[in-house]
């Protein structure tokens, strides 16, 4: 399961299409239009989600598990953000996914918030910057989508 | 043709409204503009709120200067098809975004070629002019994937 938010966060997620793309994939976003870039693939809609909002946080967590429940995705991959750390919480948890972690590239001086939060539920808990990485810690650094 | 961009997020009106003004001394320019959720209206530029993700892309692609905030999504998008960009980041304290993180991408894309930053509105019109004349259309910036050595990690990760 590839999962990002819209706009610079999916982008990312495409740049890294080799590193999934053989491995019976499918995608989950926020805009219904960005399943033009993935045509032969199942592509999933979820809601936007943030952390104020509570019954569109719950909104999210249901077209989640809804997925989640259908799919069985053995791994979760995603560069972000708020909605996709929850994919990864409930994934690691309910489903024993396999969890990996890549904080968008935006994040030059500091890690996001949801990326910060990522290591408690990410396997692979990645920072695309080396000197935000910490190699005892986490996050690590394997390299940039640029 | 120049596409001006907000991205997907959060209203930018600072950049609409200062391309607009700029538009409007430019009337031989063809702009076009993605406006998303701002209350301001543009009067010199074409206008939508929001393309889907294919038309994005396709105009990117036939623009001949793409105009935006300090998002990766557009430079990614401007960088792969070779179109040179002008960016403005977006400031916290006037409430375009959560954190100041677009400041702090314009500085390290900056030295990229065909990259032009902005970091006020009022440099933003002679951004605009100076990378009319400076930047090249079809020099691409990226190439279609992240390097291979960062891929192949990830993809042994998931195999694993």
């Amino acid at each position: 399961m590839a999962i990002a938010s819209g706009g610079g966060h999916w982008v990312q997620l495409l740049r890294l299409r080799p590193a999934y793309i053989d491995s019976n994939v499918f995608f989950v976003s926020l805009d219904p239009t960005s399943a033009s870039d993935v045509p032969d693939h199942r592509y999933y809609v979820i809601s936007e989600a943030s952390r104020k909002q509570k019954l569109q946080f719950i909104r999210v967590i249901l077209q989640l598990l809804r997925i989640l429940w259908k799919e069985r995705p053995d791994v979760i991959i995603t560069t972000g953000s708020a909605p996709a750390l929850m994919a990864l919480g409930l994934g690691k948890k309910l489903f024993r996914c396999k969890t990996i972690w890549i904080d968008s590239i935006a994040n030059a001086e500091r890690l996001s918030t949801s990326g910060s939060q990522a290591g408690r539920v990410a396997d692979v808990w990645l920072t695309q910057w080396e000197h935000l990485a910490d190699d005892e810690k986490g996050p690590h650094y394997w390299g940039a989508v640029l | 043709m120049i596409f001006v961009t907000i991205g997907t997020m959060f209203p930018f009106d600072r950049l609409i409204q200062t391309m607009d003004a700029w538009a409007k001394d430019h009337p031989e320019q063809q702009v076009k503009c993605q406006i998303g959720t701002g209350s301001y209206i543009p009067e010199h530029m074409e206008y939508v709120r929001k393309y889907s993700q294919a038309e994005f892309s396709e105009t990117v692609r036939t623009a001949d200067l793409v105009v935006s905030h300090a998002g990766m999504g557009s430079v990614i998008t401007a960088g792969r098809f070779g179109v040179p960009i002008v960016m403005i980041p977006r400031i916290k304290s006037k409430g375009e975004h959560t954190t100041d993180h677009q400041v702090a991408t314009a500085n390290w894309l900056r030295k990229k070629p065909g990259v032009f930053i902005a970091d006020h509105h009022a440099e933003l019109g002679g951004m605009v002019d100076y990378a009319l004349i400076n930047g090249e259309k079809g020099n691409e910036l990226f190439t279609q994937y992240a390097d291979s050595a960062f891929t192949d990690r990830l993809r042994d990760a998931i195999l694993k």
